[in-house]
């Protein structure tokens, strides 16, 4: 499958923590626009992935081109500032932190104090809790409350990429929906998306396309609904198990 | 009850100081999780610095921290950025106490080989004059270091809380991976934290050096009881080493007067391991690694 204007491009990407590699040799294209969902199993080095895309960590070989320009070595804030945001798969926010600091926090990088207040209002509109908890602290919200301000404090840099490592996990369902809807209205507005999830089938359903890690490889390409209708994958990941937990709609 | 009184107000002026420098300390460890056992002997190098700008160059103590002051927050900033940086992730704690107790070592040798091992002690009007107040005399460095100590502390908390620097600062201190992804630079945020703790030693150093007979092995007294300090006070957290300090710094003048000098410092680390037997997070802490 070749994607004819991808915003990301990875290319034969080695990349690890010092011992060995744990990514060996991926590459694959993110298409603009669209939804890209990687599935696979734990540890299959899909977070250390997006660490090499964002700049926590340096690939030892390969190029990861954004929009055409090659971004791999850069520092995160020089990632961040091509317009590429991760919201990463742990707690990211800053627990003792009010809500408003951290949403504000995004934007770290702008001097702007206006541009700053301007983008908050307009984020706290979209994210009612963010206004509502706004004189919380951060880390007295609940899961699914601080993945929303996650979320929101992620926009604060009207990024053109946005990075979702595992946004469903820990979530019950109502809540997932609520997460996998703020995902569908950030790649409205025109942002383009690279998900990682661990529920294989809600995230493929979602996407427009797939990409399947295994060992620090990839092992399969393809639409969403390639990917999720491959009997191969169908028989290793999407058994019943992902039924049972809850497919999002 | 007039001894008594004496007792508290010599434990809370001089905690005060003490409070300054284990802030220094808990401030680093809060931010990069490494402890500087350093802390100690870069407080002698403080009083060192002061005394010869005083007595070679006779500018007046406090007027002279303008110059230790920048002086040590550059030592502070060139430990981090040359020694702490290169640190690995793991055993970060063990390895930066083999490394700063090198570093302390090494400032110790040099120390003893340019003053030698004679004791000095920093002198000025308000070091040999004493103010009368209840009942009691009590030399002016006590009350001036004290309002030094506070104010360089005050300042300290106006760096946490209002500005751009402390912000970035306490968000490093929160969460490292997510400050780098916000396009913090955490490697900067960590020196200048670095600098900062040093820093305040130039201060402390002086109001040590000024109340106190010092050489270049009394730092191994001053790091043992900041260390017990930032520890009762739950490292990382600032309001807990001054709490910390006065408490221990009361109850060591209290001791002192009442019993003897020998069994005040005894009594320090007796209530240190009692604290860490009952209350391992220390005395304030509730969880450790918190600028409150
Ligand atoms: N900070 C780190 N330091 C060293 N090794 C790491 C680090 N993070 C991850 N690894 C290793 O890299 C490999 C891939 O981990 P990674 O987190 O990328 O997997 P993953 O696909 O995201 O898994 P999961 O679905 O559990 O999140 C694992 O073997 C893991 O042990
Ligand atoms: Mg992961």
């Amino acid at each position: 499958m070749t994607i004819t204007d991808p915003i990301l491009s990875l290319d034969g990407v080695c990349a690890g923590y010092g011992g060995g590699d744990v990514l060996q040799g991926v590459s694959f294209e993110v298409n603009r626009g669209g939804i890209t969902c990687i599935v696979g199993p734990n540890g299959a080095g899909k977070s250390t992935l997006l660490a090499a895309v964002t700049g926590l960590i340096k690939p030892r070989v390969g190029s990861i081109k954004f929009n055409g320009e090659t971004i791999s070595g850069l520092s995160p804030r020089a990632v961040l500032s091509k317009g590429v945001v991760l919201v990463p798969q742990n707690h990211s926010l800053f627990p003792d932190m009010t809500v408003r600091e951290n949403v504000e926090l995004g934007a770290y990088t702008i001097k702007d104090r206006q541009v700053v207040k301007d983008r908050r209002d307009k984020i706290e509109e979209m994210f009612p809790v963010v206004r509502s908890k706004a004189k919380d602290k951060a880390g007295s919200l609940s899961g699914g409350q601080q993945r929303l301000v996650e979320f929101a404090r992620c926009l604060m840099l009207d990024p053109s990429l946005v990075i979702l490592d595992e946004p469903s996990m820990g979530l019950d369902p109502k809540t997932l929906h609520v997460v996998f809807q703020t995902m569908r209205a950030m790649n409205a507005d025109g942002r383009s998306i690279l998900l990682v999830e661990q529920n294989a089938k809600a995230g493929l359903k979602a996407s427009s396309h797939g990409v399947v890690l295994e060992n620090g490889r990839v092992r399969l390409l393809g639409t969403g609904r390639e990917v999720l209708e491959h009997p191969e994958i169908a028989t290793l990941y999407l058994g019943g198990s992902v039924e049972a937990a809850g497919g999002v709609r | 009850m007039s001894n008594f009184l004496r007792a508290v107000i010599d434990g809370v002026l001089t905690g005060s100081v003490y409070a300054l420098m284990a802030a220094g300390l808990t401030l680093i460890f809060g931010v990069m999780e490494v402890i500087n056992i350093a802390q100690g002997i870069l407080v002698v190098l403080g009083a060192y610095l002061s005394y010869v700008l005083s007595v070679h160059l006779g500018i007046d103590l406090f007027a002279g921290l303008i110059i230790t002051i920048p002086v040590m927050f550059v030592l502070g900033v060139g430990i981090q950025w040359g020694l702490m940086r290169r640190l690995g992730e793991r055993e970060k704690v063990s390895m930066s106490i083999l490394v700063t107790y090198a570093v302390a070592i090494i400032l110790e040798g040099v120390l003893d080989l340019i003053f030698g091992p004679g004791y000095l002690q920093l002198t000025a009007w308000y070091v040999n004059q004493s103010i009368h107040v209840f009942g009691f005399y009590l030399p002016y460095i006590y009350v001036f270091g004290f309002i030094l100590a506070v104010g360089l502390l005050g300042s300290l908390y106006f760096i946490l809380y209002r500005t751009e620097f402390g912000r970035s600062l306490r968000a490093s201190q929160q969460n490292k991976t997510a400050a780098r992804l916000i396009g913090i630079d955490v490697n900067r945020v960590a020196a200048i934290t670095f600098g900062i703790g040093v820093a305040v030693t130039a201060a402390g150093g002086m109001v040590f050096g000024a109340t106190t007979a010092f050489n270049s092995n009394s730092s191994a007294d001053l790091i043992s009881r900041l260390l017990t300090i930032v520890i009762l006070g739950g490292m990382g957290s600032i309001g807990g080493a001054m709490g910390a300090s006065v408490l221990m710094l009361v109850i060591e003048a209290i001791v002192s007067t009442y019993w003897s000098p020998t069994w005040a410092t005894l009594v320090f680390y007796m209530v240190l391991v009692l604290v860490l037997v009952v209350r391992p997070a220390g005395l304030f802490g509730q969880k450790a690694v918190r600028a409150q």
